[in-house]
């Protein structure tokens, strides 16, 4: 796997990764790419995307079960799957450089809790809903309820964490604790009043799955993830600035109140979006962050988005993974990056004990 | 933006000056800064020195505008012709750079990368590398900041300090240097090459202000010496004028005799290496 | 990319057109020979009729008869993965109630493949109302006919031969954690109860619910029924021991605990004759030896 890059390492040309880190972007857009393409062109239906491409190339029309198939089934999955990837990276990425600390991840704003009870609210109390309402919102209902409720959490949290205009980090941290047991206490509750089909909702809709992909839910929830990873790197210099505290930071020119502003907005609408359209997926927002810092260094100018970069092609292969081991049932997702996630966590934290305070 | 800034092209001297009139502030119901008047002056180093909790760093944080913010209505900084109290960040990072008593990282940059923080855009790389070499660290520059010793991690704040100002006046007029105990980490030999740096940093047209413990290297370096006592001004003056016996005596609360050496008993004084340079 | 977007948007050019139309007249027509049967019971049922050789797949549920469980499994009921189902190219889709989640139905619709719904229920008229609903979508409504009428005498038989019995059940789902989640009415498990002429000790609330200490020694079942898993029997006799509250109550002073395979004793499909004789069975006997059904 990858190295801990040695201080006296040839490669770190003049002590500045930064270089290696532009290296490092091209090499992950060029496996974006190929997950992309092997995102489209793998699946149970064995519907083959070179014939396809190659049919349409001639001015062939494509059979209607393929181009339904790549177009409503794969593609907007595709699409999903990077933008999910890329959302919960980068909110990983942008929470850990606020709070300075390599450990955080989206759930501290209350993002994932909120997020929870909100899904958890509309599978169970979805069916007591107005018909009329029910109809209209359809399938939309629990990722609509899902995005509310982590836009509600981090509002409140939000307000707790702020005196006179100045947000404290550590208090909105142990608010965030605070509110994710009470948000669990609330899904208790829901659960205890579900009934048995509602129960598997609840259980699949915690492990994830982009099964659920289709254009008008994709679309939406990107026209929200987008916005936010433009968004990331303006932060980037303060992100930088801020690991040296919030002093430094504000001695180096950064206005520190806005930093954390437009970082908690940012987290909120993307993890909030793709947590919505996908349900629970852990490990992506620590993991990738952390992988890359060992890599080319913790430079937020180069690990934004390279973080994106990286988080799209990791979830689209967890993805491709979650579609073929049972093919054609499918795992999910959850499932698939938690068991890669995990062990590759550990080890990490084995490496790194004794070397950095963490 | 409302810019606090009235710009005088061919600002008269005392433009320059760092200045404070009443500085105010309570906290919690506590007074730690009470009617503090303070001038710093360009080309010189300006030491802050007082006995623990009588409001140095406070002092310090104000002028540098981190709680200026914070003073009680009436108290003004200026630097310059610009309003501490008022400036945004970016404005303020400009003018003035800021080492703190300690700084934490909370990731793994290396020293080079530390430095850069304070040093970007074009021609920070080399910025950063002279500013690395000036505090003897250029060897460290491709170390984990992490890996470095307590010491070795101040001079590399200060490297990132100074190359953060770049050169000690810009076309705003002169850049200020805040030290905040900069030497408090470092062995003698390393004590007086930070301080020298302070020095070279005010001959060549900057400000320095620093809070200081140890009055042999204030007297060894300040031009401008502030004792605080309690939250209020008990002199300023030239070193000569302010530390005198009395007044350290009741700053201080001990009994201190200034140029007089101990009966028995060895003791060491930094001025004695600057002799032997 | 740009290859990848030509392709997208050739796509997307000749969707809006062809969708609508898609298969499906060919479909009105010729019966369908590609099926997928989602829904334990449904495939039972489908078995029964002699119409296996139509089925192109299954769901996880359905692992009866054993020759169900070669067909390629699609996953679970309400998680149905769009591709995967496509993957086996269906022509009609035979599920029980309640197959989700939407999105994957309503791509599936549009794919132009139709969705049969079969009405759930947890009685002797369910049984039948399934089996003829699973004949009228397959085309075979006359051996429907036939086959429910043989159900409904098998039933009949199995039903007055349980008679009734004035022994209170109480159907324990899972005990995750020492808490006893139990069967309230309205549920499979209560429909069983009710069939062979038991009583569900829990009537207090409809479906599944944790019950406290107190509730279970009021509820005071004479025998405890639960899901067969791979034959565990003793372990669970341990368990529920281990409980002090059932270890109170008569079932447990007797250890009047039956087990039993979940689909064959839930599935409410052709095999529930056979579950409800081989259940009242082992109820009556419970309390006096250990009895395993299915």
């Amino acid at each position: 796997m990858v190295a801990l890059p040695h201080p006296e390492a040839p490669a770190l040309e003049h002590g500045d990764r930064r270089r290696r880190a532009r290296q490092l972007r091209l090499v992950l857009a060029g496996v974006l790419l190929v997950t992309v393409l092997l995102s489209l062109a793998v699946g149970a239906a064995g519907t083959s995307l070179w014939q396809s491409l190659a049919a349409v190339l001639r001015g062939e029309a494509i059979p209607l079960s393929d181009s339904i198939v790549l177009w409503q089934i794969r593609a907007p999955r595709t699409l999903m799957g990077m933008g999910v990837g890329a959302a919960l990276a980068v909110s990983g990425a942008l929470m850990q450089g606020l709070f300075r600390n390599p450990l955080a991840d989206p759930g501290i704003v209350g993002v994932s809790a909120g997020a929870g009870l909100g899904a958890i609210t509309a599978i169970v109390l979805g069916a007591f809903l107005p018909l009329g309402l029910l109809t209209a919102l359809g399938f939309y209902l629990v990722p609509l309820a899902a995005f509310l409720g982590s836009w509600l959490s981090t509002i409140l949290l939000y307000r707790v964490a702020t005196r006179s205009g100045r947000t404290s980090v550590a208090v909105m941290l142990l608010a965030g604790i605070a509110l994710g047991a009470l948000t669990g206490a609330a899904s208790g509750v829901m659960v205890y009043i579900a009934d048995d089909n509602q129960l598997r909702d609840l259980t699949f809709w915690g492990m994830g799955s982009l099964a659920g992909a289709t254009w008008p839910k994709v679309l939406t929830g990107m026209a929200v993830i987008l916005p936010a990873l433009c968004a990331a790197p303006l932060l980037a210099r303060g992100l930088n600035a801020l690991s040296l505290g919030e002093a430094a930071a504000y001695h180096l020119g950064i206005r520190i109140q806005r930093v954390k502003n437009l970082a908690i907005l940012a987290v909120a609408a993307a993890t909030g979006a793709a947590v919505a359209m996908s349900g629970g997926i852990g490990f992506v927002g620590i993991v990738v962050p952390h992988l890359l810092r060992l890599v080319s260094g913790p430079d937020h100018r180069e690990l934004l988005p390279n973080a994106a970069l990286l988080g799209a092609a990791l979830l689209l292969v967890a993805d491709i993974i979650s579609r073929v081991v049972i093919a054609p049932a499918e795992l999910p997702i959850g499932i698939v990056t938690a068991i890669l996630g995990g062990p590759f966590f550990l080890w990490i934290l084995l490496r790194q004990r004794g070397v950095l305070d963490l | 933006m409302n810019a606090p800034l009235t710009h005088a092209p061919a600002a008269a001297e005392a433009d320059e000056h760092l200045s404070g009139r009443n500085i105010r502030l309570g906290l919690r119901g506590k007074q730690i800064l009470d009617s503090v008047d303070f001038t710093a002056r360009p080309g010189e180093v300006t030491a802050i020195v007082g006995p623990n909790g009588s409001g140095k760093t406070t002092l310090l944080r104000c002028l540098t505008g981190e709680i200026a913010g914070q003073c009680a209505p009436g108290s003004t900084i200026r630097m310059g012709a610009l309003d501490v109290t008022r400036a945004e960040p970016w404005l303020l990072a400009q003018r003035r750079a800021v080492l703190a008593q300690a700084t934490s990282l909370a990731f793994p940059f290396t020293v080079l990368e530390v430095v850069r923080l304070g040093a970007e855009g074009a021609g920070g790389a080399a910025r950063a590398r002279q500013a690395l070499a000036q505090v003897d660290l250029g060897h460290y520059a491709e170390r984990y900041y992490q890996e470095l010793s307590g010491g070795e991690q101040q001079r590399v704040q200060l490297a990132r300090v100074l190359a953060q100002l770049d050169a000690p006046r810009g076309h705003h007029g002169p850049r200020w240097l805040f030290l905040d105990e900069p030497v408090s980490a470092l062995d003698i030999g390393h004590q007086l090459q930070v301080m020298e740096i302070a020095r070279a940093f005010a001959r060549n047209g900057g400000g320095v202000v620093a809070v200081m413990h140890d009055l042999n290297l204030t007297a060894m370096f300040a031009q401008e010496v502030v004792l605080l006592n309690q939250g209020r001004v008990l002199g300023a003056g030239a070193p000569a004028e302010v530390l005198t016996d009395r007044l350290l005596e009741t700053a201080y609360g001990c009994r201190l005799r200034i140029g007089v050496a101990p009966r028995d008993g060895l003791f060491l004084l930094p001025q004695t290496a600057e002799q032997g340079n | 990319m740009s290859l990848t977007r030509r392709i997208l948007l050739a796509g997307l050019a000749a969707l809006p057109l062809s969708l609508p139309v898609s298969l499906s007249p060919a479909l009105a027509e010729t019966p369908a020979s590609r099926i997928v049967s989602i829904g334990g019971g449904v495939t039972e049922i489908v078995f029964a009729l002699g119409q296996q050789h139509r089925l192109v797949a299954r769901d996880t549920t359905s692992t009866y008869p054993p020759e169900a469980e070669l067909l390629p499994d699609v996953g679970y009921i309400r998680r149905l993965s769009p591709e995967g189902v496509l993957s086996v190219q269906p022509d009609l889709i035979l599920t029980d109630e309640g197959a989700g989640p939407p999105e994957t139905v309503e791509l599936l619709e549009n794919a132009g493949i139709p969705f049969r719904e079969v009405p759930q229920g947890f009685d002797r008229a369910a049984i039948l109302a399934k089996i003829h609903r699973v004949g009228e979508v397959l085309g075979v409504s006359a051996e429907a006919e036939a086959l429910a009428e043989e159900v409904a005498a098998d039933l009949d038989a199995a039903m007055a031969q349980a008679g009734a019995m004035d022994k209170r059940v109480l159907f324990i789902i899972s005990m995750q954690g020492g808490r006893v989640m139990a069967s309230g009415t309205g549920t499979a498990a209560d429909g069983i109860i009710n069939m062979v002429g038991a009583q569900n000790a829990v009537s207090e609330y409809p479906g599944y619910k944790t019950l406290t200490d107190e509730a279970i020694t009021r509820a005071a079942p004479d025998v405890i029924l639960m899901m067969s898993r791979n034959g565990e029997h003793t372990s669970t006799t341990e368990m529920l021991l281990a409980n002090p509250a059932i270890a109170t109550t008569p079932a447990g002073q007797a250890e009047a605990f039956v087990t039993m395979d979940g689909m064959y004793m839930l599935g409410f499909s052709v095999r529930t004759a056979d579950a409800v004789r081989d259940l009242a069975r082992a109820l009556r006997d419970s309390g006096t030896a250990l009895n395993q059904g299915g």
